[in-house]
């Protein structure tokens, strides 16, 4: 999908209907099947694996407190794959420009900015994984719930300390706020097609099965 | 105890690698301009990244350690002394070899490029393995700490220590001398014999050379000594 407003709407309308209910998990999911590369979107399996495995750690422990823990699971699953298709298609100053087109040049603005610099975060953040993994192997350290703990520590305040330097180069640089930019959009010839077959197969399942949970 | 590359092939977009040849006991500098491969060559030796054609053999090398040029992406704990605990050593004994006895408690992150480095080489020195192959180990140290580095080298006993590195100022005195250019390596010899080969020898050897000296090694020392031989 080339135009990131409508990227950016699939993935709104799928992901909520995935987190309501798990037929429109089911809907978003046939449509991830249909309508995504696939598994050529999902990141490295040492990015996504532990990621999948909060869901599932927490889809567990909802379930033995008694929680629909196999609901979680599938329907957060399904926001997994949107997600990872969403950024795995999002170039560069894309999100900047589809905030600037819905909300102006000073709020747009400053919400597209700090969105670009997340996700550029989320870059960095996978880059530094790999690294610390490097390093490990180095020093022989065998991963495991004493050497990822540290770790995580690590990465939460490097993030840190490199956000604290972005905004003080923003501030050096005479950055107060809202900018200037005249966003320009391309069309996929599916776009359309794509994005109304995701409001159908996201959406009408849910309304469908409250309408005949209803009736009976 | 030998590390031999045969016909390796390793390729990133279009950037090639191609090496072949064999790093026997003591210390071999492998020289080259920034981009020229250097990183590559030592990821590959370390045995991180397999070369896409090609083996990599190493002969009676039981422990293999790669020093990354950045030392902040080696840190993998909290504090200064714990990092050095990950290494697998006794921290108060790294910690003084790197002078950095009174920053044990404080997080890695606040040590200077160049505190961090000398953190690092301990750690490695002390570990001693038997192939050491160290990246751009020159660059963040401050100039007074080259001369310590390079005692460090010189005073290591056995093992195969490979320097990765396009400093031109202050060297160790080296067994053997190799080179990358575009990608490929280049086998220069044994020192002193390969002096005269090296292209991306630095200035002041260039000199001795010109002047007719022949330096009996790579450090500033050896083309002083050699220069005032032959005024003498």
């Amino acid at each position: 999908m080339q135009d990131p407003r409508l990227r950016l709407f699939t993935l709104v309308v799928l992901s909520l209907a995935s987190f309501f209910s798990v037929a429109g998990a089911l809907g978003a999911f046939m449509w991830w099947l249909a309508a995504t590369p696939r598994t050529k979107a999902l990141p490295r399996p040492r990015v996504l694996l532990p990621l999948f495995a909060m869901i599932a750690l927490t889809a567990l422990v909802s379930a033995l407190g008694g929680g629909d823990g196999l609901s979680y699971l599938l329907r957060m699953s399904v926001i997994l794959l949107l997600g990872a298709w969403a950024y795995a298609g999002t170039e560069e100053g894309e999100v900047l420009s589809v905030a600037v087109w819905a909300l102006g040049n000073r709020k747009g603005f400053d919400i597209g900015l700090i969105a670009e610099m997340g996700l550029a975060g989320l870059a960095v953040i996978q880059e530094e994984i790999e690294q610390v993994w490097v390093a490990m192997r180095l020093k022989g350290i065998r991963p495991g719930l004493r050497s990822i703990v540290p770790l995580a520590i690590i990465l939460i305040i490097t993030e840190i300390r490199r956000t604290d330097d972005v905004a003080r180069l923003l501030t050096v640089r005479g950055y107060t706020a809202g900018g200037e930019i005249c966003p320009r959009f391309q069309r996929g010839s599916n776009d359309i097609l794509a994005s109304i077959s995701a409001v159908l197969l996201g959406i009408l399942p849910t309304l469908f099965l409250r309408d005949v949970f209803i009736l009976l | 105890m030998r590390v031999e590359l045969e016909e390796v092939l390793f390729s990133r977009g279009a950037f090639c690698l191609r090496a072949s040849g064999a790093f026997d006991e003591g210390v071999h500098i492998v020289s080259g301009p920034v981009g020229s491969g250097k990183s590559t060559l030592a990821v590959l030796l370390a045995g991180l990244m397999p070369p896409a054609s090609g083996v990599v053999r190493w002969q009676g090398v039981n422990s293999v350690l790669l020093l990354l040029q950045f030392p902040e992406h080696q840190i993998t704990s909290p504090t200064v002394a714990k990092e050095a605990a990950s290494w697998g050593l006794v921290p108060e004994e790294v910690l003084a070899l790197a002078d950095l006895e009174e920053r044990a408690d404080d997080d890695p992150f606040n040590l200077s490029r160049g505190e961090l480095k000398r953190l690092t080489l301990a750690c490695a020195f002390t570990r001693d393995p038997d192939l050491l192959l160290l990246d751009e180990p020159f660059s963040s140290l401050y100039c007074e700490r080259n001369g310590w580095f390079c005692g460090m080298i010189e005073e290591r006993g056995s093992g195969v220590t490979i320097i990765f590195s396009h400093e031109h100022a202050v060297l160790p005195r080296v067994d053997a001398i190799w080179e990358m250019d575009g990608g490929a390596l280049r086998g220069c010899g044994s020192v002193p014999g390969a002096i005269p080969s090296w292209r991306h020898a630095p200035a002041y050897l260039t000199y001795a050379l010109e002047m007719g000296a022949r330096p009996e090694n790579i450090r500033l020392a050896d083309a002083r000594e050699a220069l005032c031989r032959i005024r003498d």
